[in-house]
């Protein structure tokens, strides 16, 4: 699909974020789902870059991505009016939860920016939302107002900088103690961010009964689950799960972490 | 002026178009039915089928590399009883003809698997992957050695009963030689390039980048030694040729057919976009128009 670029803006240490508009299927966007985005004409650069989508409005979609290469780089050079050429949406997104339950959601660096929309889209079907999100400095952090607006955010930083010092986990630590008797259980953790973050999530929650999803990375060619570039194993290491296809969100307990 | 003609026949086989996408870059189809017909193609060519299922090679497995891109999925296909039942039933109802990609380790797997797809009458051909790079045992071996090659081919061709292709390996140190041993052996056509082998370093992190170490180059970087390629084995054999290797253009396919390509096959360029193929065969035909050809035989095989 050819969208255009009606902004971009730096918002954090070598994080940028883009808005397109024109002809997408912005009305099936589910959260933790991604586009493919062509970088440049495509000849030099063959494979698209998956980049999860963070929110979306009627008819304008936005990302959030850090300059880690080449292609990421040239997206970051877009100017508004320039052309994309963005495939999607792509994969299959986070689940909601059932109507009145707890949610807790977890993100960790650039792992948040499709946290946003899963946190717009769960905010009115639940009573209480609790957010720990994760940087490694303040200078990385970003939609830090954004995120607070929408739930009960403690944010925290490896060095101490904003929020609470440490990792997500201290940050959920925080939200436990913090959490009033009467107020609901957790029954939902959505995760995303780094695998290490993923495992620990997940550790920590070992033998509670919450419903767990995280979004798990790969390296894609195709992104739409014909070239087994970027599969996972399940759980038990039987066989393997494509994340353009048959994710990239996967109930905790159904893959290898 | 009256159409010009793209239809083309290759060992028997009546295709639409001469443009088909190449194996392991398309699934068994079913993806890219959402983008358009699969009618519109020559031919569907699937994922390389194993007797078992196959889990592949760790990841990383694809990444770019200037103008293409490496991979080593390592063969991951859920095995031949899978597909029988439940890909090539599918594929069958899409009105285009199949062209099943096998691979194995022995022998006696090729031989096996074959016979199961030749046999279970879904499948408009047969193309033997003797080139793929990146599994230990087998695979490349065979595609290497011509007289290994020809003798698998002839084993092979016993229990086929339908068009045999068989798919080169370009790392080889002369590839007429193993085009004329697998014409030897009896196959039907050649189809050629497969992915040259490469490697890519992680020069931060101090190792390379695909958990395999190395992987199959494919994409514009490698055309001009794919067309080359096509160029001198058209020239000796006398079996049709398949050409593939970078193709992104109906310009960059009338390149293979004036090399001698009888068809050609897209791999990468279906994940750069993944309307390549109905494009490329519009551009062709829009070349056509314009230079007033009538039919791709016209144009095959006319470089000298
Ligand atoms: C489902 C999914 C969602 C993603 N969402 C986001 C997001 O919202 N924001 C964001 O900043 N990043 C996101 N990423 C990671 C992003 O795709 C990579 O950072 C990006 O492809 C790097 O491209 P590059 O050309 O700048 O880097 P280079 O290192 O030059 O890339 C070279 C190649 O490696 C691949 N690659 C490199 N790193 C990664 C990686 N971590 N994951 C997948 N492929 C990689 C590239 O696609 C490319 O093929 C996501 C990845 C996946 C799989
Ligand atoms: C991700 C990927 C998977 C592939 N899998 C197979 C395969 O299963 N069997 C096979 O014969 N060739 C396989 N190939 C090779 C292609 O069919 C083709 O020969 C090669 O990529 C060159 O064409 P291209 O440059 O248009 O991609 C694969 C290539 C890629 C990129
Ligand atoms: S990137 Fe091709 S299957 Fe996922």
């Amino acid at each position: 699909m050819k969208v255009t670029v009606m902004n971009t803006a730096q918002i954090a240490r070598k994080t940028w974020q883009l808005t397109f508009t024109g002809s997408f299927p912005y009305g099936e966007v589910q959260p933790g789902q991604f586009v493919m985005i062509r970088i440049g004409s495509g000849t030099e650069h063959v494979l698209r870059r998956p980049i999860s989508i963070a929110a979306v409005k009627e008819d304008r979609l936005t990302i959030v991505f850090r300059v880690v290469g080449k292609g990421t780089q040239w997206l970051s050079e877009r100017k508004p009016g320039d052309g994309l050429d963005v495939l999607g949406p792509l994969g299959k997104g986070y689940p909601l939860p059932h109507t009145g339950a707890g949610v807790l959601i977890v993100g960790g660096g650039i792992g948040v920016p499709p946290l946003y929309l899963l946190a717009e889209r769960v905010r009115p079907l639940v009573q209480q939302l609790d957010l720990a999100l994760g940087f490694q400095t303040a200078a990385d952090s970003f939609w830090i107002d954004q995120f607070a607006s929408l739930g009960n955010l403690v944010p925290a930083a490896d060095d101490g900088s904003f929020g609470k010092k440490g990792t997500v986990i201290d940050a959920i630590k925080l939200l436990s103690e913090g959490r009033s008797p009467k107020s609901r259980p957790w029954d939902y953790v959505y995760a995303c961010g780094p695998l290490p973050m993923l495992k620990a999530v997940k550790q920590h929650f070992a033998g509670h009964k919450v419903q767990g999803y995280v979004s798990l990375e790969e390296r894609m060619a195709c992104g739409v689950g014909a070239c087994c570039g970027c599969v996972c194993q399940t759980a038990d290491r039987t066989a393997a799960k494509r994340i353009c296809a048959d994710g990239p969100v996967f109930d905790w307990n159904e893959v290898a972490l | 002026m009256k159409k010009p003609d793209l239809s083309v026949e290759i060992a028997g086989l009546r295709l639409r178009s001469p443009v088909m996408p190449a194996s392991g870059c398309f699934g068994f189809g079913r993806e890219y039915a959402n983008h358009y017909p699969l009618r519109l193609l020559g031919a569907v060519v699937t994922k390389a089928v194993t007797l078992k299922p196959r889990l592949g090679n760790p990841t990383p497995r694809v990444t770019e590399t200037s103008a293409g891109m490496l991979n080593a999925i390592g063969l991951a296909n859920p095995g031949v009883e899978h597909v029988v039942a439940h890909e090539l039933p599918w594929l069958a109802k899409q009105d285009v003809p199949v062209i099943v990609n096998v691979a194995g380790e022995t022998k006696d797997e090729y031989v096996e698997v074959v016979r199961i797809i030749s046999q279970s009458g879904l499948a408009a051909a047969v193309e033997l992957n003797v080139s793929c790079p990146n599994v230990k045992a087998g695979g490349i071996t065979f595609g290497t050695d011509a007289r290994i090659l020809q003798d698998l081919v002839q084993t092979v061709r016993k229990v086929c009963t339908i068009p045999l292709f068989v798919k080169l390996s370009p790392n080889v140190t002369d590839i007429r030689q193993l085009a004329l041993a697998a014409q030897a052996g009896g196959a039907s056509g050649l189809t050629l390039i497969n992915t040259m082998i490469g490697m890519q370093i992680d020069i931060q992190r101090r190792r390379p980048v695909l958990a395999n170490k190395t992987g199959g180059l494919s994409g514009p970087a490698v055309k001009p030694v794919a067309v080359r390629m096509v160029y001198e084995v058209a020239k000796v054999v006398d079996i049709p040729v398949i050409g593939m290797g970078g193709i992104c253009s109906g310009a960059d396919a009338v390149e293979f057919i004036m090399a001698g390509a009888s068809a050609v096959m897209v791999g990468t360029a279906n994940f750069t976009n993944p309307r390549a193929c109905p494009e490329i065969t519009a551009e062709i035909e829009q070349f056509m128009i314009e230079q007033g050809i009538n039919s791709i035989a016209e144009i095959r095989g006319c470089i000298a």
